[in-house]
């Protein structure tokens, strides 16, 4: 699919719902985790969140931001909202696309 | 228990993320759940970081091929020529084992230089790049055995000290079609190695009704398409980095 994070393997989707979740505003790890799990109805564990995170800001998607106590907030960048927006345009595409199919059968 | 389980991160890991990563865990009580993905957590930081550390080995690795590849270039083209030089006889008096041994000794450090500055181009023009290699290496051999034949047995050994000096020309011809086609390194300096390799081919047929000049003019050429190409390489070794004078 166009627009998927590349070389993210399984945490390509645990990705995908980290920059969602930064989509409106920075956010600590704990913060991130209980965005997920209100968004999706699903729990995402932190040994996944932290891999998927090392990847999304060794890529340049994301960036740390000092830390606040022991908990270090994270803000999407420019690329990181570009690739969002690419990314959910081509989801988009793809539902509306089995949709039409749903439709036709 | 957090602090037990954020041991089975890597030391690096757990610089830069152990701090943030304890907090969170400490936030609610672990479940199963939790500990199972924290261990598999562990264990992709482990994979990842001993792949990267693989990686900058491997990356090393091509750094010291350029690096040894580039330097065998420049002095096994200064050397080969030499001896194409010294050979036709017009440096003066020289014992006739001196031309033997410097051609195996440049064609040595051209075969060191065609293995190390071959990765680029053998990806492309797997073919192209064995071929030089070979017929490179082949030629080294019988102008080992040339050399040594003729100190040996007798004069009749010349013809493998001809084909041991084909064998680096035509090899280097090949490696300069090869580079010039990828352009990895400077074309040009691809281009007047390979035009200067088989003018030299050329000239040495010629040799006695040209006289020795085309030879002594094609051989400079020769080296000085191996010297630039050798820079390069040796160049692109370098780390961005690295200060330059301005």
């Amino acid at each position: 699919m166009e627009g998927k994070i590349p070389e993210f393997g399984r945490f390509a989707e645990p990705s995908l719902l980290i920059l969602v979740s930064l989509s409106d505003g920075p956010k600590h790890g704990y913060a991130i985790m209980q965005d997920v799990e209100q968004g999706t109805g699903r729990p995402m564990g932190a040994g996944t969140l932290y891999a998927a995170l090392a990847r999304l800001e060794e890529q340049g998607l994301i960036e740390p931001l000092p830390p606040e106590d022991r908990r270090r907030p994270y803000r999407l960048t420019a690329v990181g909202a570009s690739n969002l927006a690419e990314q959910l345009r081509g989801l988009s595409e793809f539902a509306q696309m089995g949709l039409r199919q749903l439709g036709k059968t | 228990m957090t602090s037990f389980l954020i041991r089975f991160y890597p030391a690096r890991w757990r610089a830069r993320y152990g701090d943030e990563f304890e907090a969170i865990l400490e936030e609610r009580p672990l479940g199963p759940f939790d500990l199972a993905d924290i261990l598999l957590g562990a264990l992709d930081a482990q994979l990842r970081l001993h792949g990267r550390m693989s990686d900058i080995q491997q990356g090393k690795g091509f750094s010291m091929s350029l690096r040894v590849g580039g330097f065998a270039a420049i002095f096994g083209g200064a050397i080969f020529a030499l001896s194409i030089v010294v050979g036709i006889g017009i440096v003066g008096n020289v014992e006739p084992v001196v031309p033997g041994i410097l051609l195996v000794t440049g064609s040595l450090a051209l075969l060191v230089a065609l293995v190390g500055l071959s990765a680029f181009q053998a990806r492309v023009h797997p073919v192209l790049s064995w071929a030089a290699v070979a017929i490179a290496a082949a030629g080294t051999i019988v102008g080992i055995v040339g050399i040594v034949g003729l100190q040996l047995v007798a004069e009749d050994y010349w013809i493998a000290f001809i084909l041991g000096i084909l064998g680096a020309l035509v090899g280097s011809t090949l490696f300069a079609i090869a580079t010039y086609r990828t352009a990895a390194l400077s074309r040009g300096a691809a281009l007047l190695l390979g035009v200067c390799s088989v003018l030299t081919i050329a000239a040495g047929q010629g040799g006695n009704i040209l006289g020795p000049v085309p030879l002594v003019v094609t051989s400079i050429g020769f080296a000085l398409g191996w010297f630039v190409l050798g820079i390069h390489a040796v160049r692109l070794e370098r780390p961005a980095s690295d200060p330059r004078p301005a």
